[in-house]
């Protein structure tokens, strides 16, 4: 048998690809070919990005106590983890609101062939249409606060979760229905018993594609008019010219949306 | 007829779906002239009706439409070559599959488009911005339906191509390919959409180009019925855009 | 029939798998010859290696023990004097009926027209005229299977291999496709080799039988099939028949319960978590 390698070779590949990223990207840094600015050096982008999340530099008000004892009332953090916060919970609040009506309006659409017939294909056109353009009425509506923001997210997760749950509901065996119906299931435990357990998979699909648009309708409204989240953290960086910090902001948003992707991919397999 | 027997007709809910709508508009009108909803937030549909042709005549809405257009075929251009070609790299090389397909499929959730003020330090306030932000975030998935389309050809083909001695060549472009064809046409349909999306999004975003922008300037000037008729327009097009890649992807499956 | 070399010689043919329980051996010592004009069938239960089988003697699998030869040739790799029927739904769905058969025209370098006019021929053969321009979307498993049929004989194979062709098809269906496959062996003198489970569908067409043991497969038993020719479906209702299909099954369901044992013991070791 061959001497194990030091590293499989998938794995030296990988390394190679991001080590050959690295040196190019620095070359470039280091000839000034492109704007410093643009391509700065890996040092100064790492050292943008250590200051980023681990750099105090905000007194965040909040309450951490336990019953009487209170332990602090405020706390020196890095400022990302306040705007990362804000820019989550409306996410968050996006996707419950736009979730559930969602949801309920594809179990009915799946459910109703008629009703399906009538509204689905304006959801349908909806779907893929530009949500931004909303953003100037949503201000209207809702003012320039986190409202608005989490207006433009409902509104973009609304349309991939109503259409996977209608179509998921459709897919769902004939048989399985017959067979929830022969043990005289009522409606609500049709729901429960039968149908949602069976479209587990679109459901769980719908809402990981309505997180991924939702976070970026949020995030575009809030480069667009906001003093607050992590979308206004890139367009700062923009406006004060400041590239490494924007590339801190925007690797860590990255990660934050793929490992939040990978969250909501896990439960569909339970 | 029985009311039952006239629900089983075919137009009847698209009928009713049409008339729902035209009901909700009305409402919305009434409801407005009886001062139940604020006119400065949402103005009369008649109002928005009217503002139509003026935004057609005044803003010139078709070389903007053209601009749009123009920006999303380019962007839709240099998709379909690299990430096809890149698909077909990852199918044809285990190794580098193996090592890089969970990127693109990271890449394809993570918010690329947000990047759009990168873009505008590198090209400026230009069209090539708007292009290169809608090619870049629409990328992954174009790359990750052409793996799949490539990979999914049944085994059972591919023999059949084996028992008639086909080459490695033949084998490609007379079963791979076409067998894939379907599902990459779906990722470039995608890729297409979402370069649209994208394209019309940053437009409005950084106030620069077609439809996006006419959007953004008409909010600007409080222009109420101008922003709710530009808006229409912009759902108009991509309507427009979505039924027509979805009339290409029907052809492409023929006899189903 | 007179005595010629046989165009298909299969010599102690040995075929292993590796799977997690370790060394499964799927073909155990297989030999048998096939005659020019010849309707042979392998049967045997489902895990008896038939498709093994089939897929070494197309040149689709290597890494096993003894030789195929066709027409004096060792097989390395698909021959050209072989065509295939594969079990699965196997046309190709961009392409229409005569555009299917066609296929291995164009890949052997025939001009347009001609290949069209001889595709049109094998569409013909197999019953599906005024079906040339139609999807196989458009089409019934069935009707697809007889595509496949008339692509593969298009490409004019000496000797062709079949895997269950009609193993997705109803009962009735299959009877008259049956009837289809024997017109056609009687019209071309088509040498044919049949893999399949089915025992009515062997007797109905086969010269000979050869009846596989359940894992490892070897070959228990050769019939020769003294029914005769030119036959239809009628022939099921015949007693000699009745007394073939009676005599192989005699002998496969010795076979066949070794395999449903097989089955259940594994299910109860698996825990029934794995197929």
């Amino acid at each position: 048998m061959a001497a194990e390698p030091w590293l499989n070779p998938v794995t030296r590949l990988r390394v190679i690809i991001l080590v050959t990223i690295l040196v190019i990207w620095e070359a470039v840094a280091a000839s000034g070919i492109l704007l410093r600015e643009v391509v700065p050096s890996i040092v100064v982008i790492g050292r943008s990005l250590a200051e980023l999340l681990f750099h105090p530099d905000l007194k965040w008000p909040v309450d951490i106590g336990i019953g009487g004892l209170r332990f602090a009332q405020q706390l020196w953090v890095p400022a990302f983890y306040w705007h990362l916060y804000v820019t989550v919970m409306e996410v968050a609040t996006a996707l419950v609101i736009g979730g559930s009506a969602g949801l309920a309006v594809g179990l009915a659409l799946g459910a109703n062939p008629f009703l399906s017939k009538a509204f689905e294909r304006y959801l349908y056109y909806l779907g893929p249409t530009p949500k931004i353009v909303f953003f100037p009425v949503m201000i209207m509506w809702f003012g320039v606060g986190p409202e608005s923001k989490i207006a433009m997210g409902t509104l973009s997760c609304f349309f991939p979760i109503v259409l996977s749950v209608a179509a998921g509901m459709r897919q769902i065996e004939g048989v399985l229905i017959r067979v929830g119906r022969s043990f005289r299931l009522n409606t609500w435990q049709m729901v429960t018993k039968i149908y949602l357990p069976a479209m587990r998979e679109p459901i769980v699909n719908g809402v990981r594609l309505g997180m991924g648009v939702a976070m970026i309708g949020t995030l575009l409204a809030e480069t667009k008019l906001s003093n607050k989240g992590v979308g206004f953290m890139i367009i700062d960086a923009y406006n004060t010219f400041d590239m490494p910090r924007m590339y801190a902001v925007l690797l860590t948003l990255f990660v934050v949306a793929i490992g939040a992707n990978a969250l909501v991919g896990r439960a569909s397999r339970g | 007829m029985t009311a039952r027997a006239l629900m089983k007709r075919p137009a009847v809910p698209f009928v009713f779906g049409v008339a729902c709508l035209l009901a909700l508009i009305a409402l919305i009108e009434v409801l407005i002239r009886a001062g139940l909803i604020n006119p400065f937030i949402v103005p009369k549909p008649t109002e928005i009706l009217w503002s139509f042709e003026r935004i057609i005549l005044e803003e010139h809405v078709l070389p903007r439409f053209l601009l749009t257009c123009g920006e999303a075929l380019m962007a839709t251009l240099m998709l379909s070559m690299t990430g096809i070609s890149l698909g077909v790299l990852l199918h044809r090389s285990r190794i580098v599959r193996l090592a890089t397909e969970t990127w693109v499929a990271a890449l394809a959730s993570a918010p690329l488009v947000l990047m759009y003020p990168l873009f505008l330090v590198i090209f400026g306030r230009s069209a090539w911005t708007i292009i290169m932000i809608a090619f870049v975030a629409a990328l992954p998935p174009v790359i990750l339906k052409t793996l799949e389309g490539l990979s999914g050809t049944r085994a059972v083909l591919i023999n059949v191509g084996r028992s008639f001695k086909l080459t490695p060549s033949q084998l490609y472009w007379k079963i791979l390919f076409p067998s894939a064809l379907p599902t990459i046409f779906v990722g470039v349909r995608l890729g297409m959409i979402f370069a649209l999306i994208n394209i019309v999004g940053v437009e409005f975003l950084i106030n620069f180009g077609g439809l996006g922008q006419l959007v953004n300037e008409l909010a600007e000037r409080y222009d109420l019925p101008g922003t709710y008729a530009a808006i229409c327009f912009v759902i108009l097009v991509s309507v427009m855009f979505f039924m027509g890649t979805e009339r290409i992807e029907r052809w492409l499956r023929p006899g189903t | 029939m007179p005595a010629a070399e046989p165009i298909l010689v299969v010599e102690n043919i040995v075929k292993r798998f590796e799977t997690q329980d370790g060394v499964l051996l799927a073909v155990d010592d297989v030999s048998f010859n096939v005659m020019p004009g010849e309707f042979v069938s392998v049967i045997g239960p489902s895990g008896c290696g038939k498709s093994t089988l089939f897929n070494v003697m197309g040149g689709l699998l290597d890494g096993y023990d003894g030789r195929v030869t066709v027409g004096g040739d060792t097989v390395r790799g698909p021959h050209a004097s072989v065509g295939m029927i594969f079990q699965e739904e196997s046309t190709f769905p961009w392409r229409t009926v005569v555009d299917n058969v066609a296929f291995p025209l164009e890949i052997a370098g025939m001009p347009k027209a001609e290949r069209i006019e001889r595709a049109r021929h094998f569409v013909d053969l197999v019953g599906l005229d005024g079906f040339e321009r139609r999807y196989p979307a458009e089409l019934s498993g069935g009707m697809r299977q007889r595509v496949s049929m008339a692509r593969t004989l298009a490409s004019e194979p000496k000797i062709l291999l079949m895997d269950e062709p009609f193993a997705a098809l109803d009962e009735q269906t299959r009877l008259l496709l049956g009837d289809k496959v024997l017109q056609i062996q009687q019209d071309l003198k088509q040498t044919t080799l049949l893999i399949t489970h089915n025992l009515t569908e062997a007797v109905q067409l086969s010269d000979r039988i050869l009846v596989m043991t359940y894992r490892p497969g070897k070959i228990k038993r050769i019939v020769e099939i003294k029914l005769p020719r030119p036959r239809t479906s009628e022939i099921v209702s015949s007693d000699d028949f009745g007394r073939y299909v009676a005599q192989i099954w005699a002998d496969l369901r010795e076979e066949a319960s070794k395999g449903l044992k097989d089955d259940e013991s594994r299910v109860a070791r698996d825990g029934g978590r794995r197929a």
